[in-house]
């Protein structure tokens, strides 16, 4: 994570706005937990609805939407994992619960990261992921 | 762009990495799951079989189980099965059936007896049942049309209604397709590993399927086993190259005699 200079000093409006957009994830979150496709949707509508905004805004609805995608496929593999468990012929198995621990740190480290960039935004103070930060610098133009 | 794809590898790497080296941990093992499995399948069995033997005539004469169970020893000897698990029952029943229920007891009624012309017959659908039991199909049954919690709290006294109601399904419905021609295969394989022609288990399914329109009240076996003709096609078609070195089980008189007492 990387704490960077912003092109411009965002005002208070757009510091709570973009803080939001990573709180939209973080309930999506609790609200969605065994449906992984609500944590997307959550966090596509909130960037649907603020694309016309100001490019910080805009610049943090792409990172926190760019999380929640990755995060999709992992839950989405836990997901239909454990449904064919329920209702198939497929048993519990060593490498099931090693992927749902895996899927599980990957989701904490998420949700922390989430918090953090949350609150840093808030304070109007520009973060920037790894990787997804990258991504979302040449997805998001000004 | 070079270092977002190299960030991708690391981050892609990492989690693959992690779940390897989680998944090399014995967690089945760790949670008891196996233990938890055995203990549920245990009480199960325990249950269904003194709610089913309520209601049905059980033979526990020698003379008609000893043949019955030299079956069943030769079918698990030749495959490395241990018999001593296995709980065979004797029904008096009219009805065309055999069954497993949870913790490998093996049900057989006389109907089926009295309707196998040839031994090897009876060894067949013998087979195809210890082919549940040793595949975990009855417990995967349950699994699926239960769900594995009301099961753990039906072991510990919950839900009398729905017990009675698994009995009923687990001694008169098939389990799904996919299941059912597993079990086959690995009956005829059985079958093979013990000198017994399998192919008189395709024609007992193709005889029953013919037959069975006029006599179905008592065709369970058959009739919740859909496409009869089908699995006696494919039966066939798996026996593959044909041991010709075949032996009975059975003597013609203790043959004659686990006959005599299922038709009487």
């Amino acid at each position: 994570m990387n704490f960077q200079n912003f092109a411009y000093e965002p005002s208070e409006h757009e510091a709570e706005k973009a803080s939001n957009s990573y709180l939209m994830s973080l309930i999506a979150i609790i609200a969605g937990l065994p449906l992984p496709i609500i944590n997307l949707l959550a966090t596509l509508i909130f960037y649907i609805g603020n694309r016309k905004s100001t490019y910080f805004v805009r610049w943090h609805c792409t990172q926190a939407l760019l999380s929640q995608i990755s995060l999709l496929f992992v839950n989405s593999t836990g997901f239909w994992w454990t449904v064919s468990i329920l209702f198939t012929d497929e048993t519990v198995s060593g490498n099931y619960i090693a992927y749902i621990i895996t899927a599980f740190v990957i989701n904490v480290v998420e949700f922390i990261v989430t918090i953090s960039a949350a609150i840093k935004t808030r304070k109007g103070i520009h973060v920037e992921w790894w990787l997804l930060g990258d991504l979302t610098n040449i997805i998001c133009r000004r | 762009m070079q270092k977002i794809l190299f960030q991708v590898f690391v981050i892609v790497s990492l989690c693959f990495a992690l779940w390897f080296a989680l998944s090399k941990v014995d967690w089945v093992s760790l949670f008891k799951l196996d233990q938890v499995a055995d203990t549920t399948e245990k009480a199960m069995g325990t249950i269904f079989w003194d709610l089913y033997s309520k209601s049905a005539l059980e033979i526990t004469s020698e003379a008609a189980i000893r043949p019955l169970d030299s079956i069943v020893t030769k079918i698990c000897i030749s495959n490395g099965i241990d018999k001593r698990q296995i709980t065979l029952h004797l029904i008096k029943s009219d009805e065309i059936n055999a069954f497993a229920l949870p913790n490998r007891h093996l049900v057989i009624n006389t109907g089926l007896i009295a309707t196998s012309d040839h031994e090897a017959e009876l060894c067949g659908v013998i087979g195809h049942e210890i082919a549940h039991m040793e595949l975990n199909h009855v417990m995967k049954k349950l699994i699926k049309e239960v769900g594995l919690s009301a099961l753990i709290s039906m072991t510990t006294g919950g839900g009398a209604e729905q017990i009675k109601e698994i009995a009923r399904m687990l001694s008169s419905s098939a389990y799904d397709r996919n299941l059912e021609k597993e079990a086959d295969i690995k009956a005829v394989e059985y079958l093979k590993n013990a000198n017994i022609n399998p192919a008189f288990f395709a024609d007992f399914l193709y005889r029953l399927g013919e037959s069975e329109p006029t006599n179905s009240q008592y065709f369970s076996w058959i009739s919740t086993h859909p496409d009869s003709k089908e699995r006696a096609a494919y039966i066939i078609a798996s026996i593959g190259q044909q041991n010709t070195n075949f032996s009975p089980v059975l003597s013609t008189d203790a043959w004659d005699q686990l006959k005599g007492f299922a038709t009487n």
